[in-house]
């Protein structure tokens, strides 16, 4: 192994055993907050998949990651008695389906267009899901109630806070790893080639439309993925999450920390809600006011993000 | 199903009102684009903002008009102040950044009107009360007023950017900058001074919204998503597409209204951009490149 | 009056100057030589400030304007007409002429006299004053491009290869046009691959290859004596 892969991998271990710790060490409200920021990551992660590795901005992931919720939320309220793997299933599958959608339109359009039309599609998914009430619950969302950790036969066990934070760990570690291998595979490498030309791309030979594709479901369906880990944590699936300002954030959450490292988003993630509950102390609910101006000092001045400096080395 | 006729023309005039107003938005937006490749995030804010001042300088002094002037003056120096420090030093580089900049000061401007102006919705009385009798109906003559004000400000643009001194100014640099600033035409200057008349616009819209819905925070939100789809259909950077665009998606909303909630009418203007996009990516009323 | 000193440009990672001197005197009438590809194009866009060189130093009647904003370049005295002529297109020709004459500083009688002149060298824009640029032909539009840059008034102009792409006619125009401004003691800083009519209107002539001057000489010499100009252009 080389030298600077061991010291990846043990920064690796590091952050993953402080993870795994963080449960029983902190206070309750802290460790909903790293909770969350695992979820707000994973999505972020995979809209960095989009961004960061083939350059196409995507304003709409609200709309898989409310589709993964709402997917959940769906498996959660029809199927007695409730069943964790069958929520996690209903939540891909819906993502996906958006991501079907989502990804014909990649390959037609460019840039801003299609950053427009992502940002119209988690409109389009906000307002059908606000509106149609009967099925999803309008304006108050869906609440439901937490489903076991359940393998047939081996173990039925109901999440306490902690479980469940290793249970949400575990699954966006495992992403991650997914992802990380993704990105540094052929396949991953042509992603890369993309956003740095797409028309050599293509002249070298390279079906760019159907690399879009693949690059598209697979960010949607880890986005549809942290959605369903995200209700299964609260227990509630609201239109807000659909609300184009949503994918928003995750956007500025890849910006932050620094696109194209995967680790990045991440970071960014918990800056963004440092930065809110810093902020929250002085300015209460306007807190997005002094993490907009950064933000928008960021983009200015740093737009390489707080981990950008990482990129080249993370991504060997 | 039959409509009556009556609820068909109220739906054809309310679509033709609303669709100026956007049209007026869409065309700072799409002027915007036009000269610099700036994508305005923040225009719906400038909306609002506008709407917001207007309210104020209403209350004190009750009168419509000193608002909207007021609205136009002050938006239109916050527009040329963002353009400014937050926009000239990203010239040049990738469009996203300066999609982000913009909306990252969308969000600062939405909470600091939240802030500022509180979430109670504010009130901005029209300048006409009153009806008008068209056939059988009652029509309020501000509604009228609106759509001949706001194409009152899109023909004086039109004609300011056609005969106006510095109209060539600004058009030069629309189509070419590198070769307007050659020939020595102040070339951030004058981007400054457009996107000042992008948000003066917004502003204007805003205040004109204004009496029709009451002013509050979100309204910003719901126009800046319309006038995008109104862009993009149009043809970023043409003006008269927009103005066609802006008002074919008002008049079928409205005429979907009749059907459906307004909330839910606002669908079929993504169905339109869909199709747009599908067949006509750039634009629909764009005249095809030769 | 323009003094180039040792520029290096780069595009991107691409070094393509690799140490310009050039000099024009005021009313001279310079020539650039080269085969394409060579950096004559980019040096006159480093000039004019449309790209920063990383290196050396650009003087203008003493002032230092090495990356100085190309709209500051235009009122200092200094026109540039593109190797693409690059007239607006949507513009008529009187506003495409308008856009060089509404300068601050000038009042209406001058502003009418120099339209007036520029119309007396080039009848056919007057002709179709109110015509889009985008419809002229080839050739209007180089017309158009250099009475364009006429209309600032200038010290020098720095003329881009005018004759790519014109009918033998219109190289004579060109021939003239050159002559007038001579004339009038605008100084000229011609790139060119029209070999002869560089060495008519030149007093002097650079030559120029893979980023660096290579040689340099007097017209008069080179119209003696062409082995130079086959050695730099294989003509």
């Amino acid at each position: 192994m080389t030298r600077s892969a061991a010291g990846y991998w043990i920064g690796f271990a590091v952050v993953l055993a402080l993870l795994v710790v963080a449960p029983l060490v902190l206070p309750e409200f802290w460790r909903r907050f790293v909770t969350e920021i695992l979820i707000w990551g994973l999505l972020a992660m995979s809209l960095d998949l989009l961004i960061g590795y083939t350059g196409m901005v995507s304003f709409g992931h609200s709309a898989f990651f409310g589709l993964g919720m709402y997917g959940a939320a769906a498996a959660l309220l029809t199927v007695r008695p409730p069943n964790l793997w069958l929520a996690i299933l209903y939540g891909l599958v819906g993502a996906g389906a958006v991501a079907v959608f989502v990804a014909y339109f990649s390959t037609r359009l460019r840039d801003i267009y299609f950053a427009i039309t992502t940002l119209v599609f988690s409109q389009i998914f906000y307002v059908i899901i606000f509106t149609w009430t009967e099925v999803t619950g309008g304006e108050n969302g869906l609440g439901f109630s937490q489903p076991a950790f359940a393998i047939p036969g081996v173990v039925s066990a109901r999440f306490t806070p902690v479980t469940l934070h290793w249970f949400v760990l575990a699954v966006v570690t495992v992403s991650y790893l997914g992802l990380r291998r993704i990105t540094q595979s052929p396949f991953g490498m042509v992603l890369q080639s993309i956003r740095e030309n797409e028309p050599r791309t293509r002249a070298i030979g390279y079906h760019v439309e159907r690399y879009k594709i693949v690059a598209v479901m697979l960010s949607g369906l880890f986005a549809g993925l942290a959605g369903v880990l995200y209700a299964l944590q609260n227990k509630f699936a609201a239109p807000d999450f659909v609300f184009f300002l949503v994918s928003g954030e995750v956007v500025v959450f890849n910006v932050m920390g620094g696109m194209g490292t995967l680790v990045g988003p991440v970071a960014g993630a918990a800056f963004f809600f440092l930065l809110r509950e810093l902020f929250s102390r002085f300015f209460t609910e306007y807190y997005l006011i002094p993490v907009g101006i950064i933000f928008t000092l960021m983009v200015i001045f740093v737009p390489q993000g707080l981990l950008g400096f990482l990129r080249r080395r993370l991504n060997q | 199903m039959t409509i009556p006729f009556d609820l068909l023309l109220i739906q054809v005039i309310n679509g033709i009102v609303t669709g100026m107003i956007l049209a007026l938005v869409a065309s700072g937006l799409t002027l915007i684009f036009g000269i610099m490749d700036v994508v305005n995030f923040a225009h719906g804010e400038l909306f609002m903002l506008g709407a917001y001042l207007g309210s104020t300088v209403f209350l004190t002094t009750g009168n419509f008009w000193l608002a909207l002037g007021a609205a136009v003056i002050g938006i239109g120096l916050l527009g040329a102040v963002i353009q400014t420090t937050t926009l000239r030093p990203l010239l040049g580089r990738d469009p996203l950044t300066t999609i982000l900049a913009t909306f990252g000061l969308s969000l600062v401007l939405q909470n600091y009107a939240l802030w500022q102006y509180g979430p109670v919705p504010r009130k901005i009385n029209e300048p006409i009360t009153g009806h008008f009798s068209l056939f059988y109906l009652e029509y309020p003559w501000y509604r009228l007023l609106v759509a001949v004000l706001s194409a009152a400000i899109i023909g004086g643009l039109w004609l300011f950017m056609k005969y106006g001194k510095y109209g060539i100014w600004i058009r030069a640099t629309t189509q070419d900058r590198v070769m307007a600033a050659a020939m020595g035409i102040p070339v951030p200057l004058v981007h400054t001074v457009v996107f000042a008349i992008g948000a003066a616009m917004a502003a204007a819209s805003g205040v004109l919204f204004g009496p029709l819905t009451g002013v509050n925070h979100a309204m910003g939100l719901d126009f800046i998503l319309r006038a995008f789809i109104v862009v993009v259909v149009g043809g970023m950077g043409n003006l008269g597409g927009s103005i066609l665009a802006a008002i074919f998606i008002s008049l079928l909303e409205a005429f979907a209204s009749i059907w459906v909630s307004p909330a839910q009418a606002v669908i079929v203007s993504f169905v339109v951009l869909i199709l747009a996009l599908l067949f006509r990516p750039t634009g629909l009323f764009v005249p095809t490149p030769k | 009056m323009l003094s180039v000193q040792n520029v290096h440009t780069y595009y991107g990672k691409s070094h393509i100057l690799h140490g310009v001197s050039i000099d024009v005197g005021p009313g001279e009438v310079v020539g650039l030589l080269g085969r394409n590809g060579v950096g004559k194009s980019t040096t006159l866009k480093t000039i004019m400030g449309l790209v920063r060189p990383s290196e050396g130093t650009i003087t203008f009647e003493g002032r230092s304007v090495a990356g100085a904003a190309p709209y500051h370049l235009a009122r200092l005295g200094i026109a540039y007409v593109p190797e693409d002529r690059r007239i607006f297109r949507l513009l008529t020709v009187l506003e495409n002429l308008r856009t060089g004459l509404d300068r601050p500083g000038v009042p209406p009688e001058r502003r009418d006299a120099l339209l007036a002149k520029v119309y007396g060298s080039f009848p056919v824009l007057r002709e179709r004053r109110n015509q889009a640029g985008g419809t002229l032909s080839g050739g209007e539009q180089q017309m158009l491009a250099i009475a364009r840059a006429m209309m600032l008034e200038p010290k020098i102009i720095l003329l881009d290869e005018p004759t790519e792409g014109l009918m033998p006619r219109m190289v004579a125009q060109i021939h003239e046009i050159i002559d007038v401004l001579h004339g009038d003691g605008v100084a000229i800083l011609l790139v060119e691959q029209n070999v002869r009519l560089t060495l008519e209107v030149s007093s002097r002539v650079y030559f120029m290859e893979k980023g660096v001057v290579r040689h340099h000489a007097p017209a008069a010499d080179l119209r003696r004596n062409d082995a130079v100009i086959h050695q730099y252009l294989g003509v």
